[in-house]
């Protein structure tokens, strides 16, 4: 339709004749979007590495000495039919001995002096995915009267998991305290805009404009600008984690390199789409603001 | 075409239109005079919809200007032209894009638009003129570039004030017959002035108005 035509003609022209206001506006975006996306990288690499860790997580339960044999089986059968463990191996005195004298050179010796059962036998239990959550929960399997220590494997990575959730609580924070300072920023360089185009704006009325005639360039320019923002800050961000990976895989730290990935498609969708929605808002709360005083 | 019965209007208070009774009809020319001060711009504002009346009754084409909310005051102006004392042209706009505004409102197609401001250009003698800028014109053929935005979608009134307002003799003169031109061909033009040599060379119906009142008409 025509309308539209003369709708982004007019956008267009209003960008090309406040370039620096408009350059102001992307960059305050593309710079609230990259904090906001440097954060959620952080997060989100933590996060799957987390998940990477807890996936080979073992819980290992020390028989105490006199447990016989066949009640350790036994335990073994009713540990391998609960749901939430994937694999259970059960390990004697003397496949532990032989495991440890395989890894430690000249322990051989030193074992055979303090003889038999200096290492307990034990069940080495491979959760199922999800079980990780809650390990004490493997209590009631594996009963205190028969082991001499259960080592839940993931008793730090539930500690990191609760740092990582405070860490997500302080980004949310954080990304509600930029995005409303880049609103209130770019929403102050769409007044400057509407400002140096009032005469435009008072004409306009004198015409006949509709008022969705008048405001409608303005916000497909704070739509443009938004999601202008959005892309430069996915390009930055790119940036900054090719700089990094590369950093790192200089350095020692190899395997976190390697480990290092950058946010998946969807994530990078909704930071374009939070820069639209956040040029689209600066742009909408200035122009109502705008005819509301004017009228 | 307009009416008004027992129409006042009030700044905080104080009258700047006392009980104003009047009726131009279709393809009028009338002169809004009177000293500054006397209600002339209150007037003007009333009838394209600027400010509403504190009493009384305002019609234009039989929509009641009181209760019109403003879409319909957005649909009135489309079929309005208003012309200024200070032309009111966009600076960074060329001559042709300045008229060409009152049909783009109308979602007019832009060839469609080209023509027509062609075509009201040579009617205000501004013919081949459309590129250029405003600020390149001389005052006279800035206002007729105002008037010719004022007519381009073939208004049924036009409402200027003082539209000669910042014009030397032979300047104003230009813009009168341009608006007599656009009058002959059937529009109601409704001119407030105070210039009494011009009313003289142009006479017509003259609303004269004094501290808010009508004093004759
Ligand atoms: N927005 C306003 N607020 C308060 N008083 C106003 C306003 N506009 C006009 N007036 C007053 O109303 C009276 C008529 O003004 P106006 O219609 O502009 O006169 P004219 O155009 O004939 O010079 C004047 O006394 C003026 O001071
Ligand atoms: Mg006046």
């Amino acid at each position: 339709m025509s309308h539209s035509a003369h709708v982004l003609r007019r956008a267009a022209r209003s960008i090309w004749e406040n370039l620096y206001l408009h350059s102001v506006s992307v960059g305050v975006i593309a710079s609230a979007l990259l904090l906001v996306g440097v954060f959620l990288s952080v997060q989100f690499n933590l996060n799957r590495m987390v998940t990477d860790w807890t996936r080979d997580v073992h819980v290992s339960a020390y028989f105490l000495p006199d447990v016989p044999e066949q009640r350790r089986f036994a335990i073994r059968e009713r540990l391998a039919k609960d749901p939430r463990v994937a694999k259970v191996v059960y390990v004697s005195e003397e496949e532990a001995q032989d495991w440890l004298i395989a890894r430690v050179e000249g322990v051989s010796t030193a074992l055979a002096e303090l003889g038999p059962g200096v290492l307990p036998a034990s069940v080495e239990i491979t959760l199922v995915d999800g079980a990780v959550a809650a390990p004490n929960s493997f209590v009631d399997l594996l009963p205190a009267d028969e082991f001499s220590d259960v080592d839940m494997g993931q008793d730090w990575v539930a500690r990191f998991n609760e740092f990582l959730r405070t860490l997500q609580l302080l980004g949310a924070l954080l990304g509600v305290i930029i995005t409303a300072t880049a609103l209130f920023v770019v929403s102050n360089t769409v007044n400057l805009v509407i400002y140096s185009r009032r005469d435009e704006v008072e004409i306009e009325k004198l015409v006949g404009a509709s008022t969705s005639f008048i405001i409608a360039p303005f916000l497909i320019e704070g739509a443009i600008q938004g999601v202008a923002g959005g892309v430069l800050a996915v390009g930055g961000l790119w940036s900054v984690h090719a700089v990094l990976v590369h950093r790192l895989q200089n350095s020692i730290q190899i395997g976190v390199a390697n480990e290092m990935v950058f946010l998946p498609p969807t994530w990078i969708g909704l930071l374009v789409a939070a820069g639209l929605v956040l040029g689209l808002g600066a742009s909408t709360l200035s122009v109502t603001r705008f005819l509301s005083r004017a009228a | 075409m307009i009416r008004l019965y027992r129409v006042s209007k009030e700044y905080a208070g104080v009258g700047a239109l006392i009980d104003v009774s009047v009726h131009v009809t279709k393809g009028e020319f009338c002169y809004i005079s009177g000293p500054s001060g006397a209600g002339k711009s209150t007037l003007l504002k009333l009838l394209y919809g600027a400010i509403k009346p504190t009493r009384g009754k305002l019609l234009i084409n039989n929509i009641d200007m009181g209760p019109a909310k403003d879409r319909d005051i957005a649909h009135l102006r489309r079929h309005m032209g208003v012309v200024f004392q200070d032309f009111k042209l966009i600076p960074r706009r060329t001559v042709a894009e300045n008229v060409g505004l009152a049909l783009e409102v109308l979602g007019t197609p832009r060839e469609v638009i080209g023509r027509r401001v062609a075509a009201v250009l040579s009617i205000v003698g501004l013919r081949g003129r459309g590129d250029e800028l405003p600020l390149s014109l001389s005052g006279g053929e800035q206002q007729r570039v105002a008037v010719a935005r004022a007519i381009v979608n073939d208004p049924a009134v036009i409402l200027a004030d003082e539209p000669t307002g910042n014009l030397d003799g032979a300047m104003a003169i230009e813009v009168m017959e341009v608006l007599q031109a656009v009058n002959l061909r059937g529009t109601t033009v409704m001119v407030a002035t105070h210039d009494a040599g011009l009313m003289q060379r142009f006479p017509y119906r003259t609303l004269r108005f004094r501290a808010g009142r009508l004093e004759a008409s």
